[in-house]
């Protein structure tokens, strides 16, 4: 049979040491298939945005282990996460972080520029392409830290995009989008997990952004409910 | 692409604070230009100095002077320890100095490839007598070419011609404070005396400034014919003979290759001179200090700027990491912007440093000879600040690089 599970955890364990000991997640498993598109809910402090770090293998500071497309992910080097993440993920951040002095164009461009799997030309032609598809048309060439909020937002999320990644991964990524453009973002992802076998997971606080989604994992105290 | 990625980045990073990259630039700038100042000038110093000496010092001395006073028969001959021995008024044999075959030594010295200029001197110490008054000094009998090829002597010769002595053969050149305390113009007369007593008239044929104060105040110059007459000697006599070589500072390589040919004393300008030696190397010493120094504050300059460029985009790290960047291509992008910033300083530097020394060239300084401040360029002054200058910026960029590549991006993304 083919192999359809995109990420697995099992048996998640974090905790935080500063200003005290303190445990945010407190065994955490679940699987989610390729092409699924899910989102996490939960209150405030839930360990929602600490949850998606461990997935995004940007922390690597937990107990359990982690497999993402069958790798095994758990006890790599830092370096060869990060290759890792360069192909595989795209990652859209609870606050945008975009990089303030390139344009929004250079922005979009950079991850598949640093894959190197497409020339320059391709690269950008793409980049074009998806700004467009979250209209941002005309905005591309301004300085990241000349737009809004919600524009930077929705360059953060063409960034993501850009590599095709196998697992898209955003914390809050409509929080400052109005429904309008929330819902178009919605139906990318949707478009993405079904058409494109995407996987894609999302936190959110929006009750509307999560029943559109395929399954909604609600998290309480670290654990999931 | 991998790369020029990297260096895209690295550049956005320069042009985007541009302000910044200036003063960093500007430190490395300083550091060079004044390293090459401090160097050509002390250069230009030492190369002054070395002209005003070497205007009466050859490379190389060969001459032939008592100074075996420990010979004894008597003592090499007995066992000490056993025999008590009592010499009274014991006195030297008369020891003849100079050198009487001096053409033959001339030929065997000048067959070594590295010699440039060779000249027969007659030196001796008289008394020169005008009318009342009497000073004591010393004449030289030269030969007139290759005394001009070893020292330029006949630049020096302020009134006259140094050829005269050819025309006149008792013609005498009298350095300049020589003819004034005896009171001597162009065209007087002037009795010698030498200590064995010989006593002759000579008509000043030129005067010499050669800036020297001892040369001035007590040489005068000769043909060496006329001065061989003067000492009674023979037509292939000689009291010293001096050469020059095409590397002054090689003389300890000629000296080896000549001194078992020749059946006397051997001296380099070194040997004699030391103090002119130990001048020129605490200059030196002085010069690489101050000009290291600097280069080395440059340094903390640049390594601050790098700091502090680093920790304002820490963030932006984070981000680049966040999304697939590796520890070395951070390191990439810094180090990148070290480099730029090192070359471009030092090329700027260079022109600076050229410039300044130029300006200070032009200073008026008249002394000893000098019409300004002297600057001497050397091609590995250039060089070497140029390397140093970048190297210095590799390292200051090199280090915090190191810390931005190690930075875990969880922790700045988490807030
Ligand atoms: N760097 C940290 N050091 C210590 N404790 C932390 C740190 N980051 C988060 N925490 C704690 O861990 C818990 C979970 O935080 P997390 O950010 O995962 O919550 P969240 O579910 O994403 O909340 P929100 O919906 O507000 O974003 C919180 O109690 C928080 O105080
Ligand atoms: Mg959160």
């Amino acid at each position: 049979m083919e192999n359809t599970t995109s990420i697995e955890i099992r048996n998640l364990i974090k905790y935080f040491h500063e200003p005290e000991t303190f445990q945010v997640l407190k065994g955490v498993s679940f699987t989610v298939n390729k092409g699924q598109f899910l989102s996490i809910v939960g209150k405030s402090g839930s360990g929602k945005s600490t949850l998606l770090y461990v997935l995004s293998t940007m922390d690597t500071d937990y107990e359990g282990t982690l497999q993402i497309n069958g790798e095994l992910l758990t006890g790599k080097t830092q370096n060869q996460l990060a290759a890792f993440r360069n192909e595989h993920i795209g990652f859209v951040f609870q606050f945008h972080y975009l990089l303030p002095e390139f344009s929004a164009l250079q922005n979009v461009m950079l991850p598949a520029l640093k894959l190197g799997k497409l020339s320059a030309e391709e690269i950008e032609h793409k980049a074009y392409e998806s700004l467009r598809l979250l209209d941002l048309q005309g905005q591309e060439l301004k300085n990241a830290k000349r737009l809004s909020g919600g524009q930077q937002q929705r360059v953060a999320i063409a960034r993501a995009l850009i590599n095709s990644p196998s697992v898209i991964m955003g914390d809050e990524p409509t929080g400052n989008l109005d429904t309008k453009n929330s819902k178009a973002v919605q139906d990318i992802f949707k478009q993405l997990a079904h058409e494109y076998g995407q996987t894609i997971i999302c936190v959110t606080h929006d009750p509307d952004f999560a029943n559109n989604t395929d399954k909604i994992i609600e998290m309480k105290d670290g654990l999931i409910v | 692409m991998l790369k020029s990625n990297n260096i895209q980045i690295a550049k956005v990073h320069l042009t985007s604070k541009i302000w910044q990259t200036f003063v960093a630039v500007l430190g490395v700038t300083f550091g060079v230009s004044m390293y090459i100042f401090m160097n050509s000038f002390m250069n230009g110093v030492n190369k002054a100095q070395d002209d005003l000496a070497f205007r009466a010092l050859a490379h190389v001395r060969i001459y032939n002077q008592d100074n075996k006073n420990d010979y004894n028969p008597i003592e090499s001959q007995f066992d000490l320890s056993k025999t008590i021995i009592n010499i009274l008024n014991r006195k030297n044999i008369q020891y003849t100095s100079g050198l009487k075959n001096s053409s033959a030594i001339v030929s065997l010295v000048k067959k070594q490839p590295e010699v440039v200029a060779v000249s027969r001197q007659v030196n001796s110490s008289v008394f020169f007598r005008s009318g009342s008054k009497q000073v004591n000094g010393v004449v030289s009998g030269v030969e007139l070419k290759s005394e001009d090829e070893l020292y330029n002597t006949s630049l020096t010769v302020i009134q006259g011609e140094w050829n005269n002595l050819l025309k006149y053969k008792t013609g005498i050149i009298l350095g300049k404070l020589l003819a004034e305390r005896l009171g001597l113009q162009i065209n007087n007369s002037i009795n010698v005396l030498t200590s064995e007593g010989v006593s002759k008239n000579y008509i000043v044929v030129g005067i010499f400034e050669s800036n020297l104060k001892t040369m001035d105040e007590t040489k005068a110059y000769l043909n060496i014919m006329a001065a061989r007459q003067l000492v009674g000697e023979s037509s292939d006599y000689a009291s010293d003979i001096m050469v020059n070589i095409k590397e002054k500072e090689n003389t300890a390589n000629y000296i080896q290759k000549i001194a078992p040919l020749v059946p006397f004393q051997v001296e380099s300008w070194q040997e004699a001179n030391e103090q002119l030696v130990a001048g020129s190397e605490l200059r030196n010493i002085i010069a690489v200090a101050v000009s290291l120094t600097i280069l080395l504050v440059a340094g903390f300059g640049i390594y601050n700027i790098m700091t502090m460029t680093i920790n304002e985009k820490i963030k932006e790290i984070a981000i680049l990491k966040a999304l697939g960047f590796s520890g070395s291509d951070i390191m990439t992008i810094f180090i990148t912007q070290a480099a730029v910033i090192g070359i471009f300083g030092a090329l700027v530097g260079v022109i600076l440093g050229y410039g300044i020394s130029l300006l200070i060239n032009m200073i008026p300084f008249t002394i000893a000879g000098m019409d300004t401040l002297p600057i001497f360029f050397q091609t590995k002054d250039f060089l070497f600040a140029v390397v140093f200058g970048i190297l210095t910026t590799l390292i200051a960029g090199y280090l915090p690089s190191i810390k931005a590549s190690k930075i875990d991006p969880v922790i700045i993304i988490r807030g």
